[in-house]
């Protein structure tokens, strides 16, 4: 294809580019030949500019003061929320990236996970729950099957005997959901509530609260020390 | 002209983006009053659910805020740069939830109103010219084809995607395409040497 003397079909392909049709293979080959022919960028620019303005056919719609709150935290524009409301800092949009990108953490950890549970066939996710240093902490496996989830500590956290670990399930939208509390115990099996693994929950995370959990029912009173997203493994 | 800046006048948003890129912080936040509804309505018709248009939106601020200096005015109009981050992170955002089989039944409903949206654009007033000369270039299309178009620019289809909503033969897809837009081409010169 000699696409360098083709005019016609520059254009085609700059536009159908922008509009999207252009997939897979070509769309990369012709990202490589826009690459060495400033021509082909600027056709390209052109059709972004005119089929770009189509974006400003769709009515108008408010959005929620929250949404610029966010962003505002997130630049450090103005003073933070305090740290531990985390969920405020509207970053579980990352939080989810992060989980996704963690999957071959996830998968290490299963080999680990395999080698001193033998019935683990029955998990059917698992979650690594890492410190701000990403060094995991706990590993929270699910069982969808029986209901059944297990946390286990993976690495020392010193608690005294007045202090104690609080799961949580974050969800996109809404307050966390506390799914249990771990006190001395390394490791704990617990119900598995729907709500604990829908699509709708962005992360898991644990806060340390005083023993028996935080007082406070709409979410952690501590500081979340460990969080993590679910890994679908079947 | 009025002379009263619109919410979308290209000048007022451009002198933003480039306090946006000295770091002024009210000039940011007039750019998000000013464009942010518009963006959101964007977002919001893409993906068809408020907490993931809410997230492309913040997505696309932090990225609007870190990215303003690469913006060059001369290259391209202010909303035509906004609309593109939006437009590109509302898809990612789409394949990821499509991947996870989520948005099938708002994607339908977001898919039936498209027609009446390519034909009658919501408030011309509030559109940039270079979206006003459009709307009027894609009303002289047949109402098939700028269906076929609009499916393709607001949900990210490939030809054989748009040929299966509409179950057309993939060929007429093709065609339709290609002839729409050298259509648009032909009309947007037009009235741009006008």
């Amino acid at each position: 294809m000699k696409l360098r003397d083709n005019e016609p079909l520059r254009e085609r392909l700059a536009a159908e580019y922008v509009l999207g049709t252009l997939r897979g293979r070509a769309r990369r080959r012709f990202e490589g030949l826009m690459h060495d022919d400033a021509a082909l960028r600027r056709t390209t620019r052109e059709w972004n500019e005119r089929l770009g303005a189509m974006a400003e056919f769709a009515p108008p719609v408010a959005p929620d003061r929250r949404v610029w709150r966010a962003i505002e935290s997130r630049l450090g524009l103005r003073a933070a929320a305090p740290r531990w409301q985390f969920w405020r800092h509207g970053s579980l949009a990352l939080w989810r990236t992060l989980g996704l990108a963690s999957s071959a953490l996830a998968a290490l950890l299963l080999v680990t996970v395999l080698l001193d549970r033998p019935d683990t066939t029955r998990m059917s996710d698992i979650a690594s729950l890492t410190d701000e240093q990403a060094r995991p902490a706990l590993v929270v496996t699910a069982d969808r099957e029986r209901g059944l989830m297990t946390v286990k500590v993976v690495a020392s956290v010193p608690l005294t005997a007045q202090q104690a670990l609080q799961l949580w399930a974050v969800p996109r939208d809404g307050k966390p959901r506390s799914l249990g509390v771990l006190g001395a115990d390394r490791q704990l099996t617990l119900p598995l509530p729907a709500n604990a693994i829908g699509a709708d929950v962005a992360v898991l995370a644990v806060s340390l609260e005083p023993k028996g959990g935080s007082r406070n029912p709409d979410g952690p009173s501590g500081p979340v020390l460990y969080k993590g997203a679910w890994v679908r493994l079947m | 002209m009025s002379t009263v800046a619109a919410p979308s006048d290209p000048t007022q948003l451009r002198a933003w983006l480039q306090g946006a890129a000295r770091h002024d912080r009210g000039a940011f936040r007039a750019l998000y009053e000013a464009s942010a509804p518009r963006l959101y309505g964007l977002a919001l018709r893409i993906l068809g659910r408020r907490e993931l248009a809410e997230e492309v939106l913040q997505e696309s601020f932090v990225a609007i805020w870190h990215h303003a200096a690469d913006y060059e005015s001369a290259l391209s109009a202010p909303m035509t740069w906004m609309t593109t981050i939006v437009r590109n992170r509302a898809f990612d955002v789409l394949r990821r939830t499509r991947s996870e089989g989520e948005l099938d039944a708002s994607e339908g409903h977001a898919l039936e109103s498209l027609a009446d949206l390519a034909a009658t654009p919501a408030d011309r007033m509030q559109m940039s010219s270079e979206a006003q000369a459009l709307a009027d270039c894609m009303a002289a299309l047949e109402d098939r084809h700028r269906e076929v178009v609009g499916m393709a620019f607001f949900h990210d289809l490939s030809h054989s995607d748009v040929a299966e909503k509409l179950t057309l033969p993939l060929g007429t897809v093709k065609t339709w395409i290609r002839r729409s837009l050298a259509r648009l081409h032909a009309c947007l010169s037009a009235r741009g040497a006008a």
